[in-house]
């Protein structure tokens, strides 16, 4: 029974309640819950990443690249996801006008993730990454001498297409996650929200991204 | 037998808020007329007065009253904080009163 708390589901209907958990499910779920499922979701990103070498490095970054120690991948996820959060904290604290619980915060913005393990799953089709190191020697052979050329099959090609398609609307879905996220937990609305919520974002992508550079340089010898 | 009719308090027309003008004891039948003003807890819509009565059945416990409705605590929070305002809004008369379809 939700009828008396929101208008979201005031219709009832199953159709309205759906479309509720996919785009805002922090309608329903907030708190320590969402916390525990979204770190869950960030961990299980990063060992499928490490199986496929699908790096999350950053905010909003997705790539595949070389092979690294799981630890790696776990803390791309990890570093990603705080920095965002002590910023939209930080943020949120400061233009919202109510009682902003950081575990609702943190929580949140964990389980506004999930849809990238969607992307480390659909990147481990085999064709995607065969084409993925194709395209990277492609590049390669336009600054240095001496690397064979490239195959290129239609059926990897057609599986790196669907991936790219996959992670463009898994990042569509994530951002628009992450600001429902930011709007239900700080209770922030219109033009304040949006702005406020893009400073952040972009804010939390050149932090995360320094981060990983620095913790990198610090831990792994060849970075 | 509990009536199923709700009292309306802005007018239909204009949408202003309306004023009590007349008060009947149902024991005597004595009569009182005058205008007299809704207190702002009656002003607010049905929906309104409902979630207060839930809030106050739950000890002001935003927490329990999250669980009992299967929702969110900042979605309660966020309820009761646009509540908070409305409330505001109608004692210092800075809203036009009218429910929200």
């Amino acid at each position: 029974m939700t009828s008396m708390v929101t208008s979201a589901p005031e219709s009832g209907s199953q159709r309205r309640r759906a479309r509720t958990w996919l785009f805002n499910p922090f309608h329903y779920l907030a708190g320590v819950r969402a916390l525990a499922l979204g770190v869950v979701c960030i961990l299980t990103t990063g060992l499928v990443g490490a199986w496929g070498r699908s790096h999350f490095d950053g905010v909003l970054d997705f790539h595949v690249g070389a092979s690294a120690p799981v630890w790696i991948f776990l803390a791309e996820g990890i570093i990603a996801w705080l920095t965002l959060s002590v910023l939209l904290a930080a943020t949120g604290k400061l233009v919202s006008r109510t009682h902003v619980r950081s575990v609702d915060v943190f929580g949140t913005q964990a389980l506004a993730r999930a849809p990238m393990l969607l992307t480390a799953i659909a990147a481990l089709l085999p064709g995607y990454g065969r084409f993925a190191s194709a395209l990277m020697l492609m590049q390669a052979k336009l600054t240095s001498w001496g690397i064979p050329k490239p195959h290129f099959d239609v059926a990897d090609a057609a599986a790196f297409g669907i991936v790219i398609l996959v992670t463009l609307t898994m990042l569509v879905w994530m951002v628009a996650l992450m600001y429902r996220a930011y709007a239900v937990s700080c209770n922030v609305k219109g033009g304040r929200a949006v702005i406020s919520f893009i400073v952040a974002l972009v804010l939390a992508e050149a932090a995360s991204k320094t981060t990983l550079y620095v913790i990198f340089r610090a831990f792994v010898p060849t970075a | 037998m509990k009536s199923n009719k709700m009292m309306p308090y802005v007018c239909p027309s204009c949408r202003t808020g309306l004023k009590v003008v007349r008060l009947t004891c149902s024991a005597c039948g004595t009569a009182v007329e005058g205008g007299f003003d809704l207190p702002v807890l009656a002003r607010l819509d049905a929906e309104d007065q409902s979630f207060l009565l839930s809030f106050l059945k739950s000890s002001g416990s935003l927490k329990e009253l999250a669980r009992q409705h299967g929702v969110s605590y900042p979605t309660v929070r966020n309820r009761l904080d646009a509540l908070i305002g409305k409330v505001a809004a109608l004692e210092t008369g800075t809203v036009h009163e009218r429910r929200e379809l």
